[in-house]
C-alpha cells in the first residue's frame, strides 16, 4: 500500500476513533449507545450563547482551549501508527510525550484561573494536585519500557516487543501506566478537575459555546492519544498477524479507550487526598519495583 | 544551516527575553508565574535549536510543573483573584537596575572581546547524544549524579521539616 | 557569530533575573528572579557545549545538575515561605526585619 493511501486511511480511522470515544463517553454515564448523541451535543454547544464572566483575563481565556488541543496534537505527532508511519520520529520521543502532556495541566490551571470563578479555580488547582500524584507513575513506567527497548524512539519501543508484549513482560508497569493515564485524561474515577457533580464542570465551568467545544474535542483526542500511548508502550503497537499494521494499532487503541470508560463506570470517584496518598505511597514503590524487575529480566 | 540557527535563536531568544521582562512588569502573580513559564519554555526551545534535544525536552517538561507550583503558591500567599491585584511590589529599584546593567555590561564586554575560536559545525545525532549522556552519567560523572540525588532527598526532608506545623508537646500539657 | 548571539541572549536574561531578584519584595518573586538567572546560565552552558565542545558530555551533565538546583531551590524556598506565612501571615522581605541579628 502506498504511503499516501495509508495516511488517508489513518486519518479516517483516527476521526472514527474520536467519534467512538465520544460515543463511549456518553455510554459511560447514560448506559446506552446513543449513535447520534455526540453530533447533537456538538450542534447544541455550537448554537449556544457565549457567556463570559466579569473581569476575565482575556489572553489566558482565549489561549487555553488552543493550548489544550495543540499539546494533544503534539503528543499524537510522535506516536507511530504502523511500521515507519510516524509524523515525527524524535530521538527523545518517550520523554517528549510526557513533556507535552504536562501542559494539559497548565492549560487547565490557566482555564480555571482566567475565568475568574471559584469553581473553575478549584478545578484548576485540583488538576495540579492530580498531576503531582500521577506523574511519577507515568514517568517511571515509561522508563521501564524504554529500558527494554534501549532507545527512547517510539519505533524501537514497539520493535522491542516483538518477542513478548510489555503487558506480559512488565505487568506492574502496565497497571501503573494504565491508571496513571486515566488520571492524566481525568476520566471518571479521577475526574477531580472537571467533576460535574461537585464542581459543576470544574475548570471548564465558565466556558461556553465554541471554546467549550474545543475543550471537549481536545479531551476526546486526549483519551484517544493516551489509549494509543498505552498500545504503543505496552500492547505491542502495530504488532499482530494477518491484518495490515495500522489496523491492528487502531483495534487495540479502540479496545483500550473502551476499557477506560468501562473501568471508570464501576469505580467510585477518588478523593484528591487519597489519590495523592496512593500515588506516592504505593505507586512509586511499585514503579521502582517494576524498574528493578525489568532490569533483572534484561540481565538474565 | 548556521544562518537558520542564528535566526531561530534570535527569534526564540527575543521571546524568552520579552516574557522574562513581563515577569516583573505585571501586577498579577499568576500572570508573572506563567510569563516565567513561557520564558523557560522559550529557553527549552533554544536548547532544541542548539540540537540538545534531551535537555530541551527535559527543560520544557520540568518547567511546566515547577512554574505551575509557583503559581499555586503565589495564589496561596498573595490571594490574587483573576483580573485583580493592583499593587507595587518593588523596593530598591534604582540600585537593582544599576547592578543588573553593570553585571550585564561586564559580561557583554567579556563576550565581545574574547576570541571564542572556531565554531564546530555539526553536533552528534539525538540518539547518539542520549547514549553518550547516559554513559557519562553512569561512568565518569556517577558520583556527581549520586550526590545530586542525595541532595534532592536532603532538600525534600528539609523542606518537609521546615514547612510542618510544629507541635510543641510541652505547651500542650497546660 | 552564532555563539555570540546565544551568549548575548543569556546575558540579557541574566540581567533581567538579577534585577528581579534584587528589586522584588515578595519571596516568590525573588525566587522567580533566581530561576531566570539559572535559566540564563543553562543557555550559556548549552551554547558552549554545542558550538565549542560537542564531544564533551560533562557540560550536559552540568546542565542537569543546574536543573536539579532549580527544583531544590524552589522546594526549600516554598517551605520557608510556608513557614513564614504560617507564623507571620506574610512573605514580604520588607516585613522580615525580625530576622536581623
Amino acid at each position: 500500500m502506498s504511503t499516501a493511501l495509508t495516511w488517508t486511511a489513518i486519518i479516517i480511522l483516527f476521526a472514527a476513533g474520536v467519534y467512538f470515544v465520544a460515543l463511549m463517553e456518553r455510554w459511560s454515564f447514560s448506559g446506552r449507545l446513543d449513535w447520534a448523541g455526540p453530533l447533537h451535543a456538538f450542534l447544541r454547544a455550537f448554537g449556544q450563547e457565549e457567556i463570559r464572566t466579569r473581569r476575565y483575563d482575556t489572553v489566558f481565556y482565549e489561549a487555553t482551549p488552543i493550548i489544550f488541543i495543540a499539546v494533544v496534537l503534539l503528543a499524537v505527532a510522535i506516536l507511530p501508527f504502523a511500521q515507519g508511519t510516524i509524523l515525527l520520529d524524535l530521538g527523545t520521543a518517550a520523554l517528549f510525550i510526557n513533556a507535552a502532556l504536562v501542559y494539559i495541566m497548565v492549560s487547565l490551571i490557566m482555564a480555571g484561573w482566567s475565568a475568574n470563578g471559584a469553581y473553575g479555580m478549584i478545578g484548576g488547582w485540583r488538576a495540579m494536585a492530580q498531576l503531582i500524584a500521577y506523574s511519577m507513575a507515568v514517568v517511571m513506567a515509561i522508563t521501564a519500557a524504554v529500558m527494554r527497548a534501549e532507545s527512547m524512539g517510539m519505533l524501537e519501543v514497539v520493535r522491542s516487543q516483538a518477542p513478548l508484549w510489555n503487558i506480559i513482560y512488565q505487568p506492574v508497569g502496565f497497571l501503573l501506566f494504565y491508571f496513571a493515564v486515566m488520571a492524566m485524561a481525568f476520566l471518571p474515577p479521577f475526574d477531580l478537575p472537571v467533576a460535574e457533580g461537585e464542581l459543576a464542570g470544574g475548570a471548564w465551568a465558565e466556558f461556553t459555546g465554541a471554546r467549550k467545544i474545543l475543550f471537549r474535542l481536545g479531551r476526546l483526542l486526549l483519551v484517544l492519544t493516551l489509549a494509543l500511548a498505552v498500545t504503543v508502550f505496552f500492547l505491542g503497537g502495530w504488532l499482530g498477524p494477518w491484518l495490515p499494521d495500522f489496523v491492528w494499532t487502531f483495534i487495540k487503541t479502540a479496545l483500550v479507550a473502551a476499557s477506560f470508560f468501562w473501568v471508570g463506570r464501576w469505580l467510585p470517584r477518588i478523593r484528591h487526598d487519597h489519590l495523592l496518598e496512593w500515588g506516592w505511597k504505593y505507586a512509586v514503590p511499585a514503579a521502582l519495583f517494576n524498574i528493578v524487575q525489568v532490569g533483572i529480566q534484561l540481565l538474565l | 544551516m548556521m544562518e537558520l540557527q542564528i535566526t531561530l535563536l534570535m527569534v526564540i531568544g527575543l521571546i524568552a527575553i520579552w516574557f522574562g521582562w513581563r515577569v516583573f512588569r505585571t501586577n498579577s502573580m499568576v500572570r508573572s508565574a506563567f510569563s516565567l513559564l513561557a520564558s523557560m519554555v522559550a529557553i527549552g526551545g533554544m536548547f532544541l535549536v542548539m540540537e540538545a534535544e534531551f535537555l530541551g525536552v527535559l527543560q520544557i517538561m520540568m518547567m511546566g510543573t515547577e512554574m505551575s507550583i509557583m503559581a499555586i503558591f503565589m495564589m496561596m500567599y498573595m490571594m490574587d483573584p483573576g483580573g485583580l491585584g493592583q499593587m507595587d511590589m518593588t523596593h530598591q529599584e534604582k540600585p537593582s537596575i544599576v547592578a543588573a546593567v553593570v553585571t550585564g555590561g561586564l559580561a557583554l564586554g567579556v563576550i565581545l572581546l574574547t576570541n571564542w575560536g572556531d565554531i564546530v559545525p555539526a553536533a552528534p545525532a539525538p540518539a547518539q547524544q542520549n547514549h553518550d549522556l547516559g554513559m557519562e552519567v553512569m561512568q565518569r560523572s556517577m558520583m556527581i549524579f549520586e550526590s545530586a540525588g542525595t541532595s534532592i532527598l536532603t532538600a525534600m526532608v528539609a523542606a518537609l521539616a521546615t514547612a510542618l506545623i510544629i507541635h510543641n508537646n510541652n505547651q500542650k500539657e497546660h | 557569530m552564532v555563539l555570540t548571539v546565544a551568549l548575548i541572549i543569556g546575558t540579557i536574561l541574566f540581567g533581567i533575573g538579577l534585577y528581579g531578584a534584587l528589586s522584588q519584595t515578595n519571596l516568590v518573586m525573588i525566587m522567580m528572579g533566581v530561576e531566570l538567572m539559572l535559566g540564563a546560565v543553562m543557555v550559556n552552558l548549552v551554547a558552549f557545549w554545542r558550538y565549542l565542545h560537542p564531544e564533551s558530555y560533562s557540560i550536559q551533565m552540568f546542565v542537569l545538575v543546574v536543573m536539579t538546583v532549580m527544583a531544590l531551590e524552589a522546594a526549600v524556598g516554598f517551605a520557608i515561605g510556608t513557614q513564614r506565612f504560617r507564623t507571620k501571615g506574610s512573605i514580604e522581605s520588607e516585613e522580615s526585619a525580625d530576622m536581623k541579628g
